[in-house]
């Protein structure tokens, strides 16, 4: 029943946009994210299209999973926009039902607020479904190394990514052998209400935290016995190197960017 | 002979509760000599996991010295050059791949170290076709089987560079297949690498062939010596709640039946050739 668990989204492929470096898919990713809310009219909106097109396009992503990306955010997108539509004063009021009024102003806060959610939500999730989560881990690592020395626990953070990458597979399989040892001592998952079957989880829940416990403590030991001592004087055997199709990417982003404020400063 | 590990009155005690001490090692006097293949045997509890974590300081003597290549486990400065000296593996391979896919949990010990990128990539490919994972390198480790699993955890070990591996029942959670990759595989490093081998194990068919064999028992060696010197103490072995290997019972029976059959019959092929004599 956990088989096909897939951690994160990520699709394999081959495409350019699969290949670049995760750390400037990271940044890109962010600084479409800003553009975004930078753009204040309609027609603006044209080249964050064009530019996701072509991202889509490129990488070859299937469309229907951008759009399951954007379903568990639907009810968060007609709350915002409903409440912009709703609540926004001034401008002249085109509709009032009871005491909502809709404005002119509203409803293109509306339209602007949803319009940003969408192409935040289906942004980030391009950068999700063409990187593995091991590269963007990476990526994390070395975006925060940096700030390391302001105290950002960068390394720590990426070890704890990877170890619970490492250990999903594993503590899944682990579930259901537990599950079916209970099951066959009388165990029961599947009947009754959501407390019921709540409390049947606690057979399940008990022997689960203890393993994983002890893996944990097993793994410390293995780990130090490797000579782990934190990020200090660490190498890595992977390195991240720049490649030219990087700064063709970042290229691209940035006449996107361009084309943006110069819609939103000189046209009308 | 050079000595790799040594050590010297190890005593080691811990504390369960206030009052219960627990003496787990008492007065172990022992030399491993370089490059042999050395097999420790005893049934649970006897202590032999808790000396083997003495061999590279995750644990330290309560009273006593253990030496690793001439430096005291107790000196701090000369931690890890212990740890990158005397690697260890334990049984439960699940338990000590730190990574996501093979190779990088290989990485893992030389990163460690701070070993320069391109010299890190020589060892993996060397560690992996030292234990023959070479092929698997780009796979995610849930996706092998128990002894492939340990084979990555020992070129994990390997990467390093070590001197002396020493194996805490590296096979008692493997099945037969598992359990004969990993025997070879060690033996292989023991012969062709030079790396001097610890073996703790309960499996006696695999020491049969070790340099020298050492038994343990409440916490104190009971017998050392060659396999045929150890294995010919069918009784002592029997009261200490040990097996001997299968063709070495066979004899001990014959023996004991009247028939003149020497005891120090360790293989089939031995029984074989005493028989058709």
């Amino acid at each position: 029943m956990f088989r096909n668990i897939t951690i994160g989204q990520y699709i394999p492929g081959d495409s350019v946009v699969h290949k670049l470096d995760p750390r400037i898919k990271i940044i890109i990713t962010f600084i479409f994210i800003v553009a975004i809310f930078f753009i204040n009219k309609l027609s603006g909106y044209i080249f964050a299209v064009l530019y996701l097109y072509l991202v889509i396009a490129i990488s070859k992503t299937p469309f229907s999973y951008i759009l399951k990306g954007l379903r568990p955010v639907i009810i968060i997108l007609l709350l915002t926009v409903s409440l912009n539509m709703f609540f926004t004063p001034g401008g002249t009021v085109l509709y009032t039902l009871g005491p909502l009024k809709v404005t002119t102003s509203g409803l293109r806060l509306a339209v602007f607020m949803g319009l940003r959610l969408i192409f935040l939500i289906i942004g980030t999730s391009l950068l999700t479904l063409t990187t593995s989560p091991i590269s963007l881990t990476d990526g994390i690592e070395h975006i925060l190394k940096p700030f390391s020395r302001i105290g950002v626990p960068a390394h720590e953070l990426a070890m704890m990514m990877t170890i619970a990458l490492r250990f999903i597979p594993t503590l899944i399989e682990e579930t259901e052998k537990i599950m079916k040892a209970q099951m066959a001592r009388g165990a029961d998952f599947e009947s009754g209400n959501i407390v019921k079957r709540a409390k049947g989880l606690v057979p399940l829940l008990v022997p689960l935290f203890i393993s994983a416990f002890r893996r944990a403590d097993e793994l410390a030991v293995a780990m130090e016995s490797r000579c782990y001592r934190g990020g200090q004087n660490r190498t890595r055997m992977k390195q991240l190197k720049i490649q030219p199709r990087d700064y063709e990417a970042l290229a691209v982003t940035l006449i996107m960017v361009l084309l943006i404020v110069w819609n939103r400063v000189w046209t009308w | 002979m050079e000595h790799i590990i040594t050590t010297q009155n190890l005593s080691f005690e811990y504390h369960a509760e206030e009052q219960t001490r627990h003496l787990v090692l008492k007065d172990i006097n022992l030399q491993f000599e370089k490059g042999q293949f050395i097999g420790i045997i005893g049934h649970n509890g006897s202590g032999k996991s808790t000396l083997a974590k003495h061999f590279n300081a995750l644990l330290l003597p309560t009273e006593g010295k253990v030496h690793v290549k001439g430096m005291d486990t107790q000196d701090t400065n000369h931690l890890w050059d212990i740890r990158q000296t005397a690697g260890l593996v334990f049984q439960n391979p699940d338990n000590q791949i730190v990574a996501t896919i093979v190779e990088e949990d290989v990485a893992f010990g030389p990163e460690n170290l701070g070993i320069p990128p391109d010299e890190i990539r020589e060892r993996v490919e060397y560690a992996l076709k030292a234990v023959g994972m070479w092929e698997y390198k780009d796979y995610p480790p849930h996706m092998l089987s128990g002894g492939q699993k340990q084979r990555v955890a020992i070129a994990g070990i390997i990467a390093m560079k070590p001197e002396c591996i020493i194996l805490d029942e590296p096979t008692a959670m493997l099945d037969p297949i598992g359990r004969k990759e990993v025997i070879s595989t060690i033996k292989k490093l023991n012969k062709e690498d030079g790396i001097t081998v610890i073996l703790i194990t309960h499996f006696m068919e695999e020491v049969v062939d070790a340099d020298r064999v050492i038994v343990m028992d409440n916490g104190k060696v009971v017998l050392d010596g060659t396999p045929k010197e150890v294995f010919k103490e069918v009784a002592l072995l029997k009261k200490i709640g040990l097996s001997v290997p299968q063709v070495t019972e066979l004899a001990y029976q014959l023996k004991r039946e009247g028939f003149d059959v020497p005891l120090d019959i360790l293989t089939v092929e031995e029984m074989v050739e005493f028989l058709c004599r």
